[in-house]
């Protein structure tokens, strides 16, 4: 898989980022979006596939975005045959691994989005890591 | 005929005399346990050998009409509980629903003899107007329902189906569990099939097609 991916350099360029932040951060993101839901509901889910590119392990330790309430990083996890969501804390990524956000596992949980947002709508969301490091990330809104 | 010709020849109809022995085998296990037992075990669908029928319940759907076995009568049902705050299973699964009923209608006669209904398992915050906004998003021919604690616990029951609602009081965001599977009640109102997760549109439209082909007009 190609990482350095011209479709996240120019969702980085797009979230208006510095591109040595990726590189300091030593974490890529591609394939980052939001599933776009019905008027009116207020939680939203991100997806993404998140690369540590460095040797040592890289931990996610929260989320931000300036288009929401609030961002938290869950989990869907079956229980009892039944599928609830429990808020993860930290996530690390194994060194050169690779980690997916998808439907039915990891996911953003995006809580009060500020405006009504539509497929194909960008929005910024900040991956914040153990170390201070902050990655801004552009998320696509699809259906 | 060289040596080496006669015993590819020889190899030739003893693959077919086994393949034809095969066929004959299959088609008696076939006769004999009616063809749907050739349907069993499957990861995208659990076809129950004697459909259950289900008995009386009593919902709510989102134009405030009363939503009950008879309801499920004469239809194919797909059924998924769920709720409308929701972040990823539900969207997900209500997104694979919209695209097997699109699979569907494009490709099984008498399309129009399904339905899909969402029930929610909360109340509480599902009000009729925003389940109907909500299932409309997906599919405008999608029904949402809901009831009581006891009125959904009763039909949740009959399909073993189990959710939980967490809620606490002042807690807006409260937790809510609920089973994931995809039920299906044929025209009889009888539990025919579950679709566990992960859900995929054309695997279930596909399996579908065979149960309803399976049926032909015995559940109608």
């Amino acid at each position: 898989m190609r990482w350095r991916d011209p479709v996240v350099v120019c969702l980085i360029f797009a979230a208006g980022v510095v591109p040595a932040a990726s590189g300091e951060a030593g974490v890529s993101v591609r394939d980052a979006w939001i599933r776009e839901t019905p008027p009116g509901m207020t939680m939203m889910a991100g997806y993404m596939e998140m690369r540590n590119n460095t040797s040592r392990p890289q931990v996610l330790v929260g989320a931000s975005s300036s288009g929401f309430e609030s961002v938290m990083i869950h989990r869907t996890l079956v229980k009892d045959g039944m599928a609830g969501m429990v808020h993860a804390s930290r996530i690390e990524l194994a060194p050169n691994a690779s980690l997916i956000f998808a439907p039915g596992g990891y996911h953003l949980m995006l809580m009060n989005a500020k405006r009504t947002l539509h497929a194909g709508d960008p929005v910024v969301i900040n991956l914040e890591f153990r170390g201070g490091l902050v990655l801004p990330v552009a998320f696509a809104v699809r259906k | 005929m060289n040596k080496k010709s006669l015993k590819f020849s020889i190899m030739i109809t003893t693959v077919a005399l086994a393949a034809m022995l095969a066929g004959a085998w299959l088609a008696e296990i076939y006769r004999q346990h009616d063809s749907r037992a050739m349907l069993l075990p499957d990861r995208v669908m659990t076809l129950f050998p004697d459909p259950k029928p289900l008995t009386a319940f009593a919902l709510t759907d989102d134009k405030h009409r009363t939503f009950d076995l008879a309801r499920l009568k004469g239809k194919w049902s797909f059924l998924f509980f769920g709720f409308t705050h929701c972040p990823d299973v539900c969207p997900t699964t209500l997104a694979v629903l919209a695209r097997t009923r699109d699979n569907i209608a494009k490709n099984t006669v008498g399309a129009e003899a399904i339905q899909f209904v969402f029930i929610s398992v909360d109340p509480y915050r599902d009000t009729a107007s925003k389940l109907r906004q909500y299932v409309n998003y997906f599919d405008a021919t999608f029904v949402g329902v809901t009831g009581d604690d006891a009125q959904i616990g009763n039909l949740a029951g009959q399909l073993g189906a189990t959710y939980q609602v967490a809620r606490t009081p002042g807690m807006e965001n409260y937790p809510v569990y609920h089973t994931t599977a995809v039920f299906l009640v044929d025209p009889r109102a009888r539990y025919h099939a579950v679709f566990p997760p992960p859900h995929d549109a054309a695997a279930i439209s596909k399996r579908f097609k065979v149960v309803r082909e399976l049926e032909g007009g015995n559940a109608t």
